[in-house]
């Protein structure tokens, strides 16, 4: 691990939605191979800082960068192409494809779609299709998802549903990874097995996680530094147990007794 | 049973991806492919001309169409009107001395320019907006082509095909004009179907499905939608060029009206959306049932079967036409190729009850 370098670097973030201010001048720094989360209670704006971050809703304000290049207004997909890789909270497959050609659009942005190398395939697309097919199996194995590789997305239940998604998000080896909600709807089992996934993928491929979770035994467990919004704003950041244990968080989460004693 | 998948391994992955894995799907093809080459030899002229070859053409132009309908979900109600441009242009482009090999792709390519002018102009739109924009397409394509008499030669206009050769067959008689049309249907389909296992086709695929998923995984939307219109373009022009020198020879305007873009999507829809043999079983659909229909009505009526007044017995097989489309619609959403699929996974797994996709 090459030391405090950052990853991410959000500076100040402001977004606006007509006249609700959804971020407030947000400003966090994710370093190389840290789990860093993100919580805070519904409306807080942590999904809106996602959505910030991989393109969906660019900041009016401030400026986010990757690696050290500005990304804040870039598109979408051109910021997936520079490494950054996303679950969704509502689990967003492809429901017209196995779970196998799910995970391979994975590695859509290093591939090279063409109708003519299509059109050719024996001669031209079949070595760059297999290429990638090798990596995706290593993913595949590392989630263990070889059983279910041949189903329909659709037929599959929900937890694997979002283990796909997580297999697909790693196949583009992003240098960001970012997980909304993975756990959500989710079982005790699974998401001990979740965790247990994302310290593996973690381990194995040196990632650099930025983690949406609102069950604190998760966020505990995994991550090594967390931000808590409220409001769109920074309430409190730092590592993970003491500031989850922070009263002003948990103010925020459960409310203030009404007559501390 | 029937399909034996005893046996049947795939140990790497080019094989893994092989377009027909299990041999009987093979035999199948390899046996579909034989007999409709050698259709020349034991179908009557009539039959051949007048249903086997209309069948292969609108098949190909129903893959061109399901390819952007289907798989990228881009609806297009002017489809005729990109067949049109094809046919149109390479007529003029083979009087103006082009070899006819050459004539064709060209004609395609006219077709893919014009009708992605008009598909990135109509993609700021999704949905039926979309089919706003794309009837709008075919209603000037059709305005140009009555209008401007140095493309049809005037609103009544015929304009007669050249006499042509492809390669060093001479495209006259009704045979060749038919293993003509055919090796376009089949180079059609092979292409589709290696789309469907390539990047290509994943990321239309992708864009179907969930346009923001898609580009936050790296596809660009617009770029990905506008290959689309290109590649079916290309495609429907070519096939509106072969419909025009293969089938109907002398081309007039309303030979590619909007009733005749309507039909096109009721092919793919009837067949199955992005399904290839859901194209040629829609085609073939749309093409003979009303036909079938027709004759098996009128013989019933001579036989004084159907106790009804001349004037209702010509609407009737237009009545159980529409019957069976609402009635197939009902029953398989998914179209005609998914009854085959259903049939196909039945003997797949017979005598026991489940298969797996």
């Amino acid at each position: 691990m090459s030391g405090d370098e950052n990853v991410l670097v959000c500076d100040n973030v402001v977004r606006r939605f007509g006249g609700v201010v959804a971020l407030k001048g947000v400003s966090v720094a994710v370093k190389r191979g840290e789990i860093f989360g993100l919580v805070g209670p519904n409306g807080s704006g942590k999904t809106t800082l996602v959505n910030s971050v991989t393109g969906f809703y660019p900041p009016q304000e401030g400026r986010i960068t990757l690696n050290g290049t500005q990304i804040n207004g870039l598109k979408p997909y051109k910021i997936a192409g520079m490494g950054v890789a996303r679950t969704f909270q509502n689990v967003a497959l492809f429901h017209g494809m196995s779970v196998l050609d799910n995970i391979l659009m994975g590695r859509h942005i290093y591939m090279k779609p063409n109708p003519l190398a299509s059109f050719f395939y024996p001669w031209w697309a079949r070595k760059e299709e297999i290429a990638h097919r090798e990596k995706v199996e290593e993913v595949i194995d590392l989630l263990q998802l070889a059983p279910a590789r041949d189903e329909h997305v659709d037929v599959i239940p929900l937890g694997l549903q979002k283990r796909v998604e997580l297999a697909r998000a790693l196949c583009a080896e992003p240098s960001l990874l970012v997980l909304d909600e993975p756990m959500a709807g989710m079982n005790q089992e699974e998401k001990e097995y979740m965790v247990r996934f994302i310290l593996d993928a973690q381990e194995a491929l040196g990632l650099t996680v930025l983690i949406i979770e609102h069950h604190m035994d998760v966020v505990t467990a995994l991550c090594d530094r967390v931000l808590v919004l409220n409001n769109g704003q920074e309430i409190a950041q730092g590592p993970a147990r003491e500031t989850i244990a922070n009263p002003q968080v948990v103010e925020a989460y459960i409310g203030k007794p009404r007559n501390a004693a | 049973m029937f399909y034996r998948l005893s046996g049947v391994y795939q140990t790497n992955y080019a094989a893994d991806r092989k377009l027909w894995k299990i041999p009987a799907d093979r035999w199948q093809v390899i046996a579909v492919l034989v007999l409709a080459l050698m259709a020349p030899l034991y179908v009557s002229p009539l039959y051949l001309g007048s249903y086997v070859l209309p069948w292969v053409i609108w098949s190909a132009a129903a893959l061109s169409l399901t390819l952007l309908m289907g798989m990228a979900g881009q609806l297009h109600f002017g489809f005729a009107a990109v067949m049109a441009i094809g046919a149109y242009s390479s007529i003029h482009l083979v009087r103006a001395g082009i070899p006819f090999e050459i004539a064709l792709i060209l004609s395609g390519v006219v077709s893919a320019v014009i009708g992605t002018l008009f598909g990135g102009a109509a993609l700021r739109v999704k949905g039926l907006y979309l089919v706003m924009a794309t009837l709008a397409m075919q209603y000037l394509v059709d305005w140009v082509v009555v209008n401007v008499p140095w493309i049809s030669g005037g609103a009544h206009a015929t304009l007669r095909t050249p006499a042509v050769n492809f390669l060093v067959m001479p495209i006259d008689s009704l045979a060749a004009r038919y293993w003509l049309a055919l090796g376009w249907a089949v180079l059609i389909t092979l292409f589709f179907l290696n789309v469907k296992r390539t990047s290509f086709g994943r990321a239309l695929v992708a864009i179907r499905d969930k346009d923001f998923a898609a580009a936050v995984i790296g596809v660009d939307p617009f770029r990905t939608k506008l290959a689309a219109f290109f590649t079916s373009s290309f495609l429907g022009g070519v096939t509106g060029a072969i419909l025009a020198f293969c089938y109907y020879r002398a081309v007039t305007p309303e030979q590619f009206g909007f009733n005749v873009s309507i039909q096109l999507v009721a092919m793919v829809l009837v067949g199955g959306l992005g399904s290839v043999i859901g194209s040629y079983l829609g085609a073939g659909f749309v093409l003979l049932a009303p036909i079938f229909l027709t004759n098996a009505i009128s013989s019933l009526a001579a036989a004084g079967w159907v106790p009804v007044s001349q004037n209702f017995l010509s609407h009737l097989p237009l009545i159980i036409y529409g019957a069976m489309i609402i009635g197939f619609l009902l029953f398989e959403p998914l179209g005609l190729a998914k009854i085959y699929d259903n049939i196909r996974k039945y003997f797949l797994v017979w005598p026991f009850r489940h298969a797996k996709s």
